[in-house]
């Protein structure tokens, strides 16, 4: 019988997206980054994707991925972890994920992104979303980008395509 | 019998009028403050335009316009030191 252990997260490389093998989605979202250049608005290669991207701030804590500032409607995470966690009334800290596990878990993806290295990985994880456990299985890309190529600040943008999600008991 | 009110007519706000952005507006005008101080203009008009589609905020609906400045509170928060 397969032992495998609960949480894996591994980095698979951004040459697979450049083989053709991660989710078309996913793969046009990293095209259209790298090809931005010099003479270009960063801004506009961002739209047609925004609503699939979770964006995050480069402050990244001890083991902690940095926090969220935005969720896409049809993100990932808002579809795992629900409107009332990504859109939160009234907000009195910063955004992380519900899950302590996969928020200490995901940290290295993020890291590699900041030191310039966009991250494409696959993940499976178990999640516990308001007291019920999922098992999530996920191929993710984290890049570092700019709102304009001028700017001072840089955000994470993670584009994460569920592959497998069900209920454990 | 002379009736006195002790609120006059003009204080009467009907169910279907929204708040006023007054509310929300010294709210607004000191977020916007704190946005541009820590450098996220950039942040804030990228979203704005983007997602939402307009150039200013007051081009909002209320209920836009509160969602809007929800995610502005929370990339301040999450670009604090």
């Amino acid at each position: 019988m397969l032992n495998r252990p609960d949480t894996v997260f591994s980095e698979i490389g951004t040459q697979a997206i450049e083989q053709g093998l991660a989710d078309p989605k996913l793969s046009a979202f990293y095209d259209h980054v790298m090809s931005i250049d010099c003479d270009d608005n960063p801004q506009q290669h961002l739209k047609p994707f925004l609503p699939h991207l979770s964006l995050c701030s480069d402050r990244m804590f001890n083991t902690a991925p940095p926090p969220i500032f935005y969720v896409g409607q049809d993100s990932c995470q808002r579809y795992l972890f629900g409107d009332d966690w990504a859109s939160p009334e009234q907000p009195s800290s910063a955004l992380r994920t519900p899950d302590p596990e996969l928020e200490l878990a995901s940290a290295e993806g993020y890291r590699n992104a900041l030191n310039g290295q966009p991250y494409y990985g696959y993940a499976r994880a178990s999640v516990s979303v308001n007291g019920i456990s999922y098992e999530v299985a996920f191929e993710r890309l984290i890049m570092a980008v700019r709102p304009t190529l001028q700017s001072q600040k840089r955000f994470c943008a993670f584009f994460g395509v569920i592959q497998d999600l069900h209920r454990k008991f | 019998m002379q009736q006195f009110f002790h609120r006059g007519p003009s204080t009467y706000v009907p169910e279907h009028v929204q708040p006023s952005a007054s509310e929300s507006g010294p709210n607004r005008i000191k977020l916007k403050a704190s946005i541009d101080a820590a450098n996220l203009t950039d942040m804030w008009d990228m979203i704005l335009t983007l997602d939402y589609g307009v150039s200013d905020v007051k081009d909002l609906s209320f209920e836009k316009r509160d969602e809007f400045l929800n995610v502005m509170s929370l990339l301040l928060k999450a670009f604090d030191k």
